[in-house]
């Protein structure tokens, strides 16, 4: 009688485990970011996921000191980040695997918001829409004396007010992370 | 002690405890009397044994368990007598147990309340890491955003909206021949 229970135990918690991992890649918005395969990870300088459970509980905790930060990630799913130094590398490898990556968001129905090209420096930022709604948003920026960046962003967004929260934010200050998490 | 006397004083002494418990035979218990009555030494000697067995009288008597009573009879009468197991009183015992149930429990929330301690203060540096995160990820957007805005704003509203409209609507203006000329 015992075994059937742990064999039922374990089948329910592998479901759930499953489906949790199930829920977050079959949202619309969500980009593998590691099937890209845009930056080796080990020479990554920030790597940031953040999801579920986690998000909700930032939002709840910055609810009463950022109230617009905190609406912010309320509607979110998911945020994801790799920044990668370009000091010393083959940035030319990186620079076609930035423009693979744009070409991958587009073949899948991602809306370009902007492309901007300047002075070897470029940044694309797609939307991921269902109607008047945004689902994700992902940003692939590439500037050659400094770095290259991914960010995929899951959720309800409105790219106004993100863009408004991120600039009352202090960057050189955010830049100083005491270290960068793994996937969980 | 009187040397021509046939009873002696060590006979005397010898013979004070079984007088006292009246086992001596009526004829050495006269001579014991006679001997007593011409001897002060023996008399006090027998003074002193009285007075002794009054004493041990006196103290109280404690009782013997009957089944203490039956092992020692049947080990008298050579048979092995296995001690039974110790048996604590009912009210002993329900003490005993809510001791030892108080402990665990006490020390079972103790331990509880200390997990969850350590896994709030592990919560809480997880929740202030993951805002300090999700404020990189949105501050890298926002400037990125912002920059992107005022590159379209300088480089291709300006350039080539604006100046390009302006030139054209003064141009025009000029080619009017009664107006006054304007200056945009």
């Amino acid at each position: 009688m015992r075994k059937p229970i742990v064999l039922l135990t374990a089948l329910l918690f592998f479901a759930a485990a499953g489906a949790r991992a199930q829920k977050l890649e079959s949202q619309p918005g969500y980009v593998p970011i590691e099937e890209l395969g845009l930056f080796p990870a080990d020479k990554l300088s920030v790597e940031i996921n953040i999801d579920g459970p986690l998000l909700r509980m930032v939002a709840e905790a910055t609810k009463r000191e950022d109230p617009g930060f905190s609406a912010v990630l309320a509607g979110l799913k998911s945020i994801k980040v790799q920044v990668f130094p370009l000091k010393g590398v083959d940035a030319d490898v990186i620079k076609t695997r930035i423009g693979r990556s744009a070409h991958w968001l587009e073949d899948r129905g991602w809306v370009s918001m902007l492309k901007v090209r300047d002075q070897g420096e470029e940044t694309y930022i797609y939307l991921k829409q269902a109607g008047d709604r945004i689902d994700g948003l992902t940003l692939l920026s590439f500037n050659p004396k400094d770095e290259a960046v991914v960010i995929n962003i899951v959720g309800r967004i409105d790219p106004a007010q993100i863009g408004r929260i991120g600039q009352s934010l202090n960057l050189p200050q955010l830049k100083k992370l005491p270290a960068t998490r793994k996937p969980e | 002690m009187r040397p021509n006397d046939e009873f002696s004083c060590a006979d005397a002494i010898d013979f004070l405890e079984p007088y006292l418990d009246g086992d001596l035979p009526t004829g050495q218990a006269d001579r014991l009397r006679e001997h007593l009555g011409s001897c002060a030494a023996c008399a006090a000697e027998l003074a002193l044994a009285e007075r002794i067995q009054r004493e041990l009288r006196s103290l109280p008597q404690p009782d013997c368990p009957p089944e203490v009573i039956e092992r020692v009879v049947r080990a008298g009468r050579g048979e092995v007598v296995p001690f039974p197991g110790r048996k604590q009183p009912l009210r002993w015992r329900i003490a005993a147990a809510a001791a030892v149930m108080a402990l665990t429990l006490g020390g079972g929330s103790l331990f509880v309340h200390l997990q969850n301690q350590r896994l709030q203060s592990q919560r809480e540096q997880q929740v202030a890491q993951a805002t300090q995160e999700a404020r990189f990820a949105l501050a890298y957007l926002g400037r990125a955003t912002h920059k992107v805005g005022l590159d379209v704003r300088d480089e291709v509203l300006q350039k080539r909206l604006v100046i390009p409209t302006t030139r054209s609507v003064s141009r025009s203006l000029s080619d009017l021949p009664d107006e006054p000329r304007k200056e945009f």
